[in-house]
């Protein structure tokens, strides 16, 4: 092991290292106003363009489409390149995008989910984006529903994209050989009826089990269920999970897991349901393009089971712009919001990947037409679209609800305790960290 | 990261050593040093000629102030470094501990000790550090016990026990990340070894990972799988040194090899025993890349660590305060640790 | 007989115990070359019928693992440069030159090795994002080039060599830098090794530091890129983490087998001399 190491190489390694060192005396470049972009890699043909990046959380069959999107847009372009940068789950960009903003390197576009653009709102980090929409171009070409989510006090500060609702999908091979109807159950409870005759089924040497709760991101779709037994996870901002439906919502799920053995908690429910472990899913209308990929089995898509009422909530992106960046990169970033809410480009994107389709016109498009024509799968979202409604304050507004709320789940599923027990402490959880924001949101929504 | 804080507290184990040589290394320090015994020589030689005395001195105090400068220049790279990277962030932490900040904000605010007060009061941190002290037990106590019985095993005239002690071995220095993923894998009980090896005994497999109860066990057998190897590695090299006399006179005494185990072996190996606890129990608060890949800490909690908490507490949540408060309860373990350690060390001294 | 009954029950405990410690990284390889229908399946396939190699240009095409490797080479070579560096510098001057209050100074370095990363983690990220450097070669490398470990493993080393050889080379004329080079690193040569093997194998599996001070790609080291394409194709395309997974523990057992003494008297040092 002879490094050589001459006098003047190793004086000039202590002098660098220490030289490296000085910017920190001078406090850095924390106090100034400029946002540096985070670094990548541009190929060659668009280097002369303005560069821009776009943070996404997105794998698998929805990856590869949302590349897709991005590289249409590159070509559609003589000025602007866009840089998509992956960063893991949902909560990992959001978590990404806060580092950044400490360490002040942002990009300039960036996809959250509902739980976390108003984080980001309420910090006063994002672009508000009303003005940006000119030549034509209005709000208005967006779903009512969907837009208004993203609209705080008339201004436009997300625009939908991603979006989604759960769904209910089941294996119509199984169903057909238990002898059940080729539909999903009314009710939570229907479903617990088919059981038995589900059960006499063998699939990989074992009887399927009905149903599967994911380990993370749970929430989103307990908040269906908690609307469904009558319930809230918050009404305004007054935190109502120990209550009510909410409980008996965990409760029942709770029986049907440790009690029934009908269910039980998984990593991934979807790769269970596409390798027959379990006959039913909930998931969000975003995958269908994926199982459609992977299941070797015909499946159906349903609208969610009721209980004492029925309840959706909506879910999934919005795509956001950060206030940091210089206004010409935000001029240009701006491009790929028009670019994306293009009919066809919305509407492919949704035969791409199942999201719902969030302009009006895509609706219409002929490519759209005949996807719900051949395969009524997709069409259960759009149909299910009206019934579905924007979830709970608290676990949109409040820091980390969500994790706190699928934390709580993961003791019911996975520890059997008591619902009330559990939700008690996630209530008390909320309640303090509502307090946090409790004065930004009466100032900002 | 795993392997180099594995073995940090070798250095105090051999304190004693540091202690009687650090005089010596300061007589070698000077006496390598060379320019002063040198000088002082040559004086001795020439004790007529007061000039070359003074210009001795003052030549001698010249080098004196040169090597000064020679020895800062030499360690001011690391000490800048571990100022900057090592000290420096315990303060700020310190500080940090004390404020209430969700990173994104432009201030900070003090709020004393509340975060202190909140994290013992109520909430899941008492879960914590029951959940780290179930996982400090069973990595260190199981890292202790299986590693000796190893080194037993390993230290008997097999053959092929070189291979196997590479094979026990290796899972120390791989990634904790990719060791995770490998183990995801083995546990998951759809598609995983462990369906196989709970149906051949006609069960079903524990859904290791996603059971609250299963989880923080599933998590411990990953790090004594990768930890065993060293426990066991040092303790053969500690039964090799081990006097062969002792164990002659015992055998003159017909004690049996259970006997001589308990009377000689384990007595004389305590010092080893005592710095691989050591050094198990600092590694073992640092655990988190198996956790990060295989359980976030969950189900419900049931693997969140102390090492888990903080990062996720500042690092998922944004919690810059309980984030803090729990490194410097982190800190304030460890340091209790290494007191110990140095009382112990310095007891040994004295027994001398 | 009984002796021989005992010999063969010890070489099975053996055997048992090679099995344990292999059967997870052997699961690990035939995985990596099994089709997805393998790898879903029931009972479980030991050896896949026909080895799909294909997940590994499979998974070298999932996540950029080219640029992974690149930045992981980087961080890990430059970030153990420095830090022997530094433990070489530190050490010589601690056993070799005069300074006042020299001790004190050495029991500051130890102090060091009390600060369990975990407590630095969110004050370094503000450092590091102040300095500029999130998402850049020097935020992974900095950080961790300081050497307190090292330092102390060295200087107890040279504390070990004949201060003769030293007094000749000086007798010489030969000044500090050339005898550091010439006469004291050749004879720290094993420690040298085992310092430099200790930090090379835990800068290459350095998880948590990287994980939080990358954000792109183009800069993420292996381990953390693994994180990554788990959670992108994960459940879905075992095989090929399972390929991602054997990229990133075969260099390291390679420099395992190849150093497998160095690094073993490194780690047994300290604890049997004590």
């Amino acid at each position: 092991m002879s490094v050589p190491l001459s006098r003047r190489r190793l004086l000039g390694l202590a002098g660098g290292t220490a030289l490296a060192l000085t910017p920190l005396g001078c406090g850095g470049g924390g106090g100034s106003g400029q946002y540096s972009q985070p670094k990548g890699d541009v190929p060659a043909q668009y280097r002369k363009r303005q560069r821009v990046v776009i943070w996404y959380p997105y794998t698998g069959v929805t990856g590869e489409a949302f590349n897709r999107l991005v590289g249409r847009f590159n070509e559609s372009q003589q000025d602007v390149y866009l840089e998509a940068q992956f960063q893991g789950t949902y909560d990992e960009v959001a978590q990404k995008l806060a580092a950044g903003l400490q360490a002040r390197q942002i990009p300039e576009l960036c996809i959250f989910s509902e739980v976390s653009w108003h984080r980001f709102h309420l910090n006063q980090t994002l672009e508000p984006l009303t003005g940006y929409f000119t030549d034509g171009f209005s709000p208005t070409e967006y779903v009512d529903s969907l837009i208004s989510e993203g609209t705080v006090r008339g201004e436009v500060w997300w625009v939908p994209f991603g979006r989604s609702t759960p769904l209910f999908y089941y294996n119509r091979d199984m169903f057909a050989k238990a002898g059940l109807p080729d539909r999903g159950p009314k009710t939570w409870d229907e479903l617990r009826e088919w059981a038995p005759e589900l059960r006499k089924l063998t699939v990989g040497g074992r009887a399927p089990r009905l149903h599967a709760y994911p380990r993370v991101d749970g929430d989103w779709m307990f908040q269906g269920a908690v609307w469904q037994w009558g319930g809230n996870y918050s009404r305004g901002m007054e935190v109502a999970i120990d209550t009510g439906g909410a409980v008996e919502a965990g409760e029942w799920q709770r029986r049907l897991i440790h009690q029934d053995r009908l269910a039980y908690l998984a990593e991934s429910p979807r790769v269970d349901f596409t390798n027959q472990l379990i006959a039913t899913l909930q998931e969000s209308t975003g995958v269908m393009t994926a199982l459609t990929r992977e299941a070797k089995f015909s499946f159906g898509a349903a609208f969610l089971p009721e209980q004492k009422a029925f309840g959706c909530p909506t879910g999934g992106g919005g795509l956001a712009m950060l206030a940091g960046a210089p206004k010409e990169r935000k001029e240009a970033a701006f491009a790929f919001v028009r670019f994306a809410a293009r009919p066809e480009n919305v509407a492919q994107w949704s035969i791409d990947t199942g999201y719902l389709p969030s302009t009006k016109a895509a609706q219409q498009t002929p490519q759209l037409r005949q996807l719900f024509a051949e395969r009524p799968g997709y069409r259960v979202a759009v149909e299910q679209l009206p019934k579905t409604r924007a979830q709970d304050q608290v676990r949109l507004l409040v820091p980390n609800a969500n994790k706190a709320i699928y934390g709580g789940l993961q003791k019911i599923y996975a520890d059997n305790q008591p619902a009330q027990q559990v939700f008690t402490a996630v209530a008390e959880e909320l309640r303090r960290n509502a307090e946090s924001v409790r004065d930004a949101v009466a100032r900002y929504s | 990261m795993p392997a180099s804080e594995a073995v940090l507290p070798a250095d105090d184990t051999a304190l004693p050593r540091t202690g009687s040589d650090s005089a010596e290394s300061d007589s070698a320090g000077s006496g390598s040093a060379g320019t002063g015994r040198a000088g002082t020589g040559r004086a001795g030689t020439a004790p007529g000629n007061p000039r070359t005395t003074r210009t001795g001195r003052r030549a001698r105090h010249r080098r004196r102030l040169r090597e000064y400068a020679l020895f800062l220049a030499l360690v001011a790279p690391n000490f800048l470094l571990l100022g900057v990277f090592s000290y420096w962030p315990v303060v700020y932490n310190a500080y940090l501990s004390l404020t209430e900040w969700d990173m994104i904000a432009p201030v900070k605010r003090f709020v004393g000790l509340d975060n202190y007060v909140d994290l013992l009061t109520g909430g899941e941190f008492p879960g914590v550090l029951r959940t780290t002290a179930y996982f400090m037990v069973g990595v260190v106590g199981g890292s202790l016990l299986l590693g000796l019985a190893v080194a037993v095993l390993l230290n008997q005239r097999l053959r092929g026990r070189g291979l196997v002690r590479t094979m026990v071995f290796a899972p120390h220095v791989l990634s904790g990340a990719a060791v995770g993923l490998a183990w995801l894998f083995i546990f998951d009980p759809n598609y995983g070894l462990s369906r196989f090896l709970f149906e051949l005994v006609g069960a079903d497999s524990p859904a290791w990972l996603t059971d609250s109860d299963r989880a923080l066990p599933a998590i411990i057998v990953v790090y004594l799988w990768k930890n065993i190897g060293f426990c066991a590695i040092v303790y053969l090299a500690g039964l090799q040194n081990l006097p062969k006399d002792l164990y002659e006179s015992a055998a003159l005494d017909g004690a049996g090899p259970w006997r001589v185990f308990r009377r000689i072996t384990l007595p004389l190996l305590s010092p080893v025993t005592f710095f691989l606890t050591v050094t198990t129990i600092i590694s073992s608060f640092q655990a988190f890349d198996v956790i990060a890949v295989m359980t976030d800490g969950g189900p419900g909690g049931a693997t969140t660590i102390l090492s888990w908490y903080v990062y996720d507490k500042g690092f998922s949540d944004f919690q810059a305060g309980p984030a803090a408060s729990g490194a410097m309860v982190m800190f304030a373990i460890l340091l209790v640790v290494t007191l110990l350690q140095t009382r112990y060390l310095e007891r040994k001294v004295h027994y001398r | 007989m009984t002796t021989r009954l005992r010999r063969f029950g010890l070489h099975l405990l053996l055997a048992l115990l090679g099995v344990l410690m292999v059967g997870p990284l052997y699961w690990l390889f035939t995985s990596s070359l099994k089709q997805s229908a393998d790898i879903y399946t029931f009972p479980p396939v030991w050896w896949p019928g026909s080895l799909r190699w294909d997940n590994y240009p499979e998974a070298w095409r999932a996540a950029p693992f080219a640029d992974f490797f690149v930045n992981s080479a980087v961080t890990t070579a430059a970030g153990t440069l420095l830090e022997v560096t530094n433990a070489v510098l530190t050490a010589y001057a601690f056993v070799y030159l005069r300074f006042p209050g020299k001790r004190v100074l050495f029991a500051v370095l130890l102090s060091a090795l009390m600060v369990p990363g975990h407590v630095t983690l969110l004050a370094n990220y503000l450092t590091v994002a102040d300095l500029g450097w999130i998402n850049t070669y020097q935020g992974i490398i900095i950080p961790g080039a300081a050497s307190a470990f090292g330092a102390f493993l060295l200087r107890q080393h040279m504390l070990t060599i004949p201060t003769e050889i030293v007094e000749a080379a000086r007798a010489d004329g030969a000044g500090h830098l050339r005898i550091l080079y010439r006469v004291v690193l050749p004879l720290s040569r094993p420690m040298l090794i085992t310092v430099t093997i200790v930090s090379l194998v835990g800068k290459w599996n350095d998880f948590i530091w990287p994980l939080i001070v990358t954000n792109t790609d183009t800069m993420r080291t292996l381990p953390v890129g693994l994180l990554m394409l788990k959670q992108a194709d994960g459940y879905v395309n075992w095989g090929a983490v399972m390929a991602a997974t054997v990229f990133v523990v075969l260099p390291v057992l390679a420099v395992f087998f190849v150093a497998q003494r160095h690094i073993v008297a490194g780690l047994t040092q300290g604890a049997v001399k004590g």
